[in-house]
């Protein structure tokens, strides 16, 4: 089977004018401007298979909205191509938005003044979605994302969490092939973005949605996604298994470790030989960095436990935020 | 074409229940509509008994004219609620994007997603100023006529939207729309009045240049049997089609200048 989106040489230049400053300014902005083009999306190119979840990350501004935006339809790009469960989202945009699901986490796509069941309602008729298959789906979600409570409220009246629940089955209610997130954890605590990463396994499980979502909380991608793809610039930097970004990109591996008491203390410069390096983390906790091409974690741990005496002891790789702050200001993956 | 009509009914129904939730708040929005259409009236009332005649248009005949603009105006007031803070609520907002992510016509979902239900009550005010006068002024009133009423009317309120669609869509390129809107707005006015009290440069404007004169004093012209502007009142199909046309090609350009710009 043909992937479900492919994308190619993607570009979407925009071309905002500088603004001069003062009634002068004002006066001269209307006849002369200074055209400035800014390339938000330069010559992307990936694509992705039916039934993959892709996590797409980048700093503020690298260009994944406007990615979004592009495979959507809302915006339609300068140049390269852009097929989509077989269309050309910016050209087929009414056809094409009844096989896509789109959450915004920024923004609701409901109706402010009126209860969540009325604005699926609304969506029903919209979508033409029929009766069974709406009862039927409208039961699976309330079940799965525990929506019966508030069914009956405004959305204005929602919580963050419990929006972003009702959004989430808004924008599933059509059934569509393809679902695009954008930011949708954004700010939500811990309990409910496990909630909505659950429901968005169980969606790809059973009913083999593919799902692209942008997100800032890497920890959306480690639970979601083994595919990661990361833009910066308006380029993608990385196309691949996150495992894989992982064990090509990691510099260094941590070991932590909890003294057993303070007569531990005095030791611990035994162990900072051949570049290792203790960090204090409180009164009995240390934390040691090393790079993995130097030392291996066997070799650091056997020092440790053979100088000190230790209560406990932990090896954790390099934290993909640390991987992923390092490319974004390098701006390559080397 | 059905579902549309079923979606339009769905729309209206939630936004009734919405604003019918908020009684006080509908009660004051409905109260001060009527008043103003009341203290129009009014204002109208005196100045012309003071007037028995301007130009060879009677007191009675001026009250019918009045009363029938109100007609195509209350509908347009009804649907036309989210084209004035559109450039707000819509682009700089962002709801645009919303609107793009459904498989619904545009201009459908921002024309039918608000209404304004207390200017239902020009209509209703305007439709009773109408009968009194043509009964003052014992009109007959065939079954033709009420044919050509009903057309009228729809047309009158068809021409209001396209000309107010095209202003709204200007936000698509420019996202203030340098207050065009107010004074085209105070343009309404001029419509309620016959047209031929006005110099030719205002009587040009308002039939082919922002053509309120084919909402409100040409169809009226027809009813009073004045046969001067027969040519004029069979033009209005004609007209409305015309504007209307042009309303829905600017506003797909303009959503296809959003779609490339973003703004």
């Amino acid at each position: 089977m043909p992937p479900i989106i492919e994308v190619q040489g993607l570009t979407k230049e925009f071309r905002t004018f500088r603004r001069r400053e003062g009634v002068l300014g004002a006066l001269q902005n209307l006849f002369v401007r200074e055209y400035l083009t800014v390339h938000a999306v330069d010559h992307v190119s990936f694509s992705i298979e039916r039934g993959e979840m892709v996590g797409y990350i980048g700093a503020n501004g690298a260009g994944k909205s406007t990615t979004i935006k592009v495979l959507t339809g809302i915006l339609s790009p300068t140049g390269g191509r852009v097929i989509s469960n077989g269309f050309v989202p910016y050209r087929e945009r009414r056809h094409y938005t009844k096989h896509i699901g789109v959450v915004f986490g920024q923004r609701t796509q409901l109706w402010w003044d009126i209860a969540v069941i009325e604005s699926f309602k609304l969506l029903k008729e919209i979508y033409e979605i029929p009766e069974p298959d709406f009862r039927k789906r409208l039961d699976v979600f309330s079940e799965l994302l525990n929506l019966k409570e508030y069914l009956h409220t405004p959305v204005r009246k929602l919580s963050l969490g419990e929006r972003m629940r009702c959004d989430l089955a808004a924008s599933l209610l059509h059934n569509p092939p393809l679902l695009f997130l954008d930011e949708p954890t954004i700010g939500l605590d811990v309990v409910a973005k496990e909630r909505i990463r659950e429901f968005l396994k169980e969606i790809n499980r059973t009913e083999g949605t593919t799902v692209l979502l942008t997100t800032h909380d890497l920890s959306d991608i480690e639970e979601l996604s083994r595919r990661i793809l990361i833009i910066d610039k308006g380029r993608i930097l990385f196309d691949g298994d996150l495992e894989q970004m992982k064990n090509r990109l990691a510099q260094y591996n941590q070991v932590k470790f909890f003294l057993k008491d303070r007569t531990q203390i005095p030791r611990l410069a035994q162990i900072e030989t051949d570049g290792i390096v203790c960090q204090r983390v409180d009164e009995l906790t240390y934390l040691i960095r090393f790079d993995r091409e130097h030392h291996s974690s066997a070799a650091v741990i056997r020092q440790i436990v053979n100088t000190l005496e230790v209560r406990d002891l932990l090896v954790e790789e390099e934290p993909i935020e640390e991987i992923v702050k390092r490319i974004y200001l390098k701006g390559e993956v080397a | 074409m059905k579902r549309h009509w079923r979606l339009v009914t769905r729309y209206f129904a939630q936004y009734a229940k919405v604003r019918l939730a908020y009684k006080a708040d509908f009660i004051i929005a409905f109260f001060s509509s009527m008043a103003a259409t009341v203290l129009g009236f009014g204002f109208a009332l005196v100045l012309f008994t003071k007037i028995p005649r301007l130009q060879d248009w009677t007191f009675d005949e001026v009250m019918f004219l009045y009363g029938f603009s109100l007609i195509p105006l209350g509908f347009f007031n009804v649907v036309s609620w989210n084209l004035y803070d559109f450039s707000e609520l819509y682009i700089i907002e962002g709801r645009f994007d919303r609107v793009l992510l459904r498989p619904v016509s545009t201009l459908f979902q921002v024309v039918f997603e608000k209404f304004r239900l207390e200017s239902l009550q020009e209509v209703v005010t305007g439709a009773l100023v109408v009968g009194i006068c043509a009964r003052r002024m014992r009109l007959e009133f065939g079954l033709g006529d009420l044919f050509w009423f009903v057309v009228t009317v729809a047309c009158g309120a068809a021409i209001y939207m396209a000309v107010f669609l095209i202003l709204t869509a200007v936000s698509f390129w420019f996202e203030d729309r340098v207050g065009i809107v107010p004074p085209v707005f105070n343009m309404l006015n001029f419509g309620r009045y016959p047209l031929t009290i006005y110099n030719v440069f205002i009587q040009f404007m308002l039939s082919w240049i922002i053509p309120f004169g084919f909402a409100t004093f040409y169809p009226t012209t027809h009813f009073l049997g004045r046969s001067a502007f027969t040519l004029y009142f069979h033009l209005i199909p004609v007209v409305t089609a015309g504007f209307t046309v042009l309303a829905i090609v600017v506003w797909n350009r303009g959503v296809a200048n959003y779609s490339s710009t973003g703004t």
